[in-house]
């Protein structure tokens, strides 16, 4: 176990420090863009695996926490003119009050109600910001959510905002190992492996839960925010479920319960549609049945190949066993 | 003599299930430093007696008394942080996550709830667990697990993951441990060894309540024994009596039995 | 007024009998096989182009025979579907249970893209018209969709309870595993729930196309509202559904009076939170 999250952590420094170096040698704006949208869809999926990948709760709902995040952060700061700083604060506390808030009636009991319920609230999350046209500017949507400044440095390029967001993915990413690999990864964990066991153990599941769920929202509302204010406009016809599904197909394809998995898919489901770009109108096709490959042959993601290669090379070697 | 303190009593309880009577109006008290065994034909209604003690299905009439006070309306998780702790007839582990692991999660009930507190202090999360482990390695010896502790135990075979899960409550300071069917399942020789456990655990001021087919260990562990036919209390009393009552003989034990036991018996003598 | 609130409310029961529908839809399938079927909107649709863009305006068949020949063509991509998704399906976790189904769906979605082309239409001609009983105007498609509705739970009525593949359907229901021992084969009984599941997707695909356009996003918030449905019936347990369809769909007609209309579709979700806060149960208090 140990060696094995030590060479995880390994991995993820060198993902780090490989993303780091990217813009040294690309200055197409265009891949600058996308090399942003990944850092942000890594801080969301670091936050979906606490629920989702740790507990195995579905969640079907980032799309709306993320979507509460952006307009939370993008419309105190365009219309009071608070800092982005604070916004994004404000955005992370709202994340707090909705993991709570939704978390409490779909968690408190068994069964399929979190995907329910989370999969109605991006609707109706999707439903307000395209009718709330005088507060949200509906699917017209909100331009000009300004920018902002780190100490002197003002992030005004997507370069500068993408380093601004790196640091604030590894800073996540650390949050992420410290929760995952203690005792609370641990009850995170048990409620997926034998949800029966944990009360006679003295531990209340629902809490479990719910902190779970209400982490991945503060993560979810916080990459919404760090979304709008690079962006500088958002819409609600972004915020659709496919949004919510792309999350956990990210989730799914690098690898459930492991950060170093969820960084592997954040690159490689983010960089698929570029990757298959050449198949024009077939392109959503074969991503969906490439997905769907992936979910039914292998059920532990990317991250497991590594491990099942490793396995095959060091036969014998006791730090054998997944995640 | 002072008179024995009552560990956990249950007043009048009865279970209905649309309708079915499976557990009615039963009462009997555990008592402080005795073995009280639950014993019956199947669908006497002893795992649901168990259930509604710890709370996983409760009771639609009655009381449950832990040290006198009511339990019975609390949640499991209460109930199990009060010290009643519990094992499972069908093994429940995490089968994903080592030994070590699943005893870790057993203590944690314990420790410090509060996230926040816990993220910003790191002295106290790094002595958290320090202890937990200490604790942990400590029971892993007592049950004589220690060699198993980073082995995943889905791996491991039946009586070395029933003997995880006892080593997972004791994790958890419980003052009452109820066994459902300890030693189903397992080889004699197993179950030789996790009879001595219990023993010993027993030796250290745990009490015990236990659910069990098998009669041998029965007689061996237990000082009480309730006997339930149906749902109804039919007998209680020491093995001896137990074994001479005629009512429990013919709805449980047969004829048989009691001929092989004083058969036994007079080998011993 | 009053004719007003009569009209909303024949027009809500006939949207919560399709609500109703789409409950009993997914709710036969968790039954069968404990996977909740997140491709079900996208199935309707796919009934709802088969019927419309194949056998009615490609065909120019009648719709009689056009619906016969819909239901013939989904029993038959169902039968494929169950044997490649839904049985392999049925032993794993719910995440990948979740997201094969939701996967499915995109899947029919681009399918359906590729081969009828992203353009929405409409079947020309179908339960068109109205009917005027006093002051009160109730279109075809309403009356349709209710006697159909109704005529499909009976015969499902009838199908569960007196033949024998639906008494297998029952048992599969209450324990798998059980009825596995006691003889049953759950595999077979899996591809009739999933035919027949998928015939009541085409019904309700087809029932819908007077009311919206056929679109590939026609029945995304059908789909959703049948999960509502379920829930505030009662999880798992079929007069649930109907139960649950019905009060979605009145009460969301109804509350078109009081609200602006583009929140109609609120109704449904906020329902579904307020039951799972008060009474998780459902409320005919009966789960699985």
């Amino acid at each position: 176990m140990k060696r094995i999250a030590n060479r995880q952590y390994l991995w993820i420094g060198a993902i780090f420090v490989v993303l780091a170096l990217v813009p040294l040698f690309i200055d197409n704006n265009y891949y600058i863009t996308i090399l942003n949208q990944m850092v942000i869809n890594m801080i969301v999926v670091f936050g979906l695996n606490f629920i989702t990948g740790l507990t195995g709760q579905m969640n079907l709902g980032t799309a709306g926490i993320y979507a509460i995040g952006a307009y939370t952060s993008a419309l105190l700061s365009k219309n009071f003119g608070i800092s982005p700083w604070l916004t994004m604060m404000a955005a992370i506390c709202a994340g707090f009050l909705l993991g709570r808030g939704l978390g409490y009636p779909s968690l408190k009991m068994k069964g399929v109600y979190l995907s329910l319920t989370t999969l109605a609230f991006t609707e109706i999350v999707r439903i307000f910001a395209t009718n709330l046209i005088d507060i949200t500017g509906g699917t017209q949507g909100i331009n000009d959510i300004p920018r902002f400044a780190v100490g002197p440095v003002m992030l005004d390029t997507n370069t500068k905002y993408f380093y601004f967001i790196l640091v604030v993915a590894v800073l996540v990413c650390l949050l992420s190992i410290r929760i995952v690999y203690s005792k609370w990864g641990r009850e995170f964990r048990a409620v997926r492996d034998n949800a029966d066991a944990i009360e006679s153990l003295g531990l209340d599941i629902k809490k479990i839960k719910i902190r779970a769920f209400t982490l991945a929202a503060m993560y979810g509302t916080l990459g919404g925010a760090l979304y709008a204010h690079f962006n500088s406009y958002i819409t609600s016809l972004s915020f659709t479920t496919d949004l919510s599904i792309n999350y956990v197909i990210i989730l799914m394809v690098g690898g459930i319960g492991s950060i170093l998995g969820n960084m592997v898919g954040a690159v490689v489901v983010t960089l698929l549609p570029e990757l298959l770009r050449f198949l024009g109108d077939y392109y959503q096709i074969t991503y969906c049945i490439l997905v769907l490959i992936s979910a039914l042959f292998l059920p532990n993601g990317l991250v497991s190949i590594y491990g099942k290669i490793t396995g095959l090379l060091n036969k014998g070697s006791s730090a054998e066993g997944g995640e | 003599m002072e008179q024995t303190q009552v560990v956990l009593e249950v007043q009048n309880l009865v279970k209905r299930f649309d309708g079915l009577v499976a557990v009615d109006n039963l009462n009997f008290k555990v008592k402080k430093g005795r073995i009280h065994a639950l014993i019956g034909p199947n669908g006497a209604g002893k795992t649901t007696t168990v259930n509604m003690i710890t709370g996983d299905n409760p009771q639609t009439e009655g009381e449950v008394l832990f040290y006198g006070k009511s339990i019975s309306k609390m949640p499991i998780y209460e109930r199990a942080s009060l010290g009643i702790g519990r094992t499972f007839q069908n093994i429940k582990l995490f089968s994903t996550m080592t030994v070590m692991e699943n005893l870790l999660i057993g203590g944690q009930g314990k420790t410090t709830q509060n996230l926040l507190k816990y993220l910003a202090n790191f002295k106290l999360a790094q002595r958290e667990e320090r202890q937990l482990r200490e604790k942990a390695e400590e029971i892993l010896n007592f049950i004589g697990m220690y060699k198993y502790k980073d082995e995943q135990v889905s791996n491991l075979a039946y009586g070395r993951q029933k003997m995880t899960e006892l080593g997972r409550t004791l994790m958890g300071d419980p003052k009452l441990i109820l066994l459902d069917e300890p030693a189903a399942g397992l080889n004699p020789s197993e179950r030789k060894e996790f009879i001595d456990i219990i023993q010993k655990v027993f030796e250290n001021n745990v009490d015990m309540f236990l659910i069990e087919h098998n009669m041998d260990v029965v007689m061996n562990l237990s000082h009480d024994i309730t006997v339930l036919n149906f749902g109804c209390k039919i007998a209680e009393g020491d093995p001896k009596s137990i074994l001479e009552n005629e009512e429990v003989i013919s709805a449980y034990l047969g004829e048989g039995y009691r001929k092989q036991m004083k058969k036994e018996a007079g080998q011993d003598a | 007024m009053g004719s007003i609130i009569v009209q909303l409310i024949i027009s809500g029961i006939a949207m919560g009998f399709i609500y109703a529908l789409v409950g009993i839809e997914y709710t036969l399938i968790w039954n069968a096989s404990g996977v909740l079927n997140f491709s079900h909107d996208k199935l309707i649709t796919l009934g709802a182009y088969i019927f419309g863009g194949t056998y009615i305006v490609g065909m120019q068949l009648g719709f009689v025979e056009g619906i016969l020949l819909s239901i013939v063509t989904v029993a038959v991509i169902g039968i494929i579907i169950a044997k490649v998704i839904f049985i392999p399906l049925r032993n794993l976790t719910m995440i990948y249970t979740i997201m094969a189904t939701v996967m499915l769906g995109k899947i029919i979605v681009e399918a359906i893209r590729l081969y009828w082309g992203p353009v929405p239409f409409s079947v020309p001609g179908f339960l068109v018209g109205t009917v005027k009983i006093n002051n009160i105007v109730i279109s075809i498609a309403n009356i349709v969709i209710i006697i159909a509705a109704a005529i499909c739970v009976c015969a499902l009525q009838l199908f569960l309870y007196k033949t024998k593949p639906g008494k297998a359907m029952r048992c599969v229901a209450q324990n798998r595993n059980a009825s596995q021992i006691m003889g049953i084969d759950v595999k077979t009984v899996m591809i009739i729930t999933i035919i027949i599941s998928m015939v009541i997707c085409c019904l309700i695909g087809i029932l819908v196309s007077p009311l919206l356009n056929i679109s590939t996003t026609m029945s995304n918030m059908i789909g959703l509202k049948g999960f509502a449905a379920g829930v505030i019936g009662g999880f798992g347990y079929l007069p649930g559904a109907i139960v649950g369809g019905l009060v979605i769909g009145i009460v969301e007609n109804l509350a078109s009076m009081v609200f602006p209309a583009v929140y109609k579709d609120i109704a449904a979700f906020v329902l579904l939170v307020a039951f799972l806060l008060v009474r998780p149960k459902g409320i005919t208090g009966k789960t699985r």
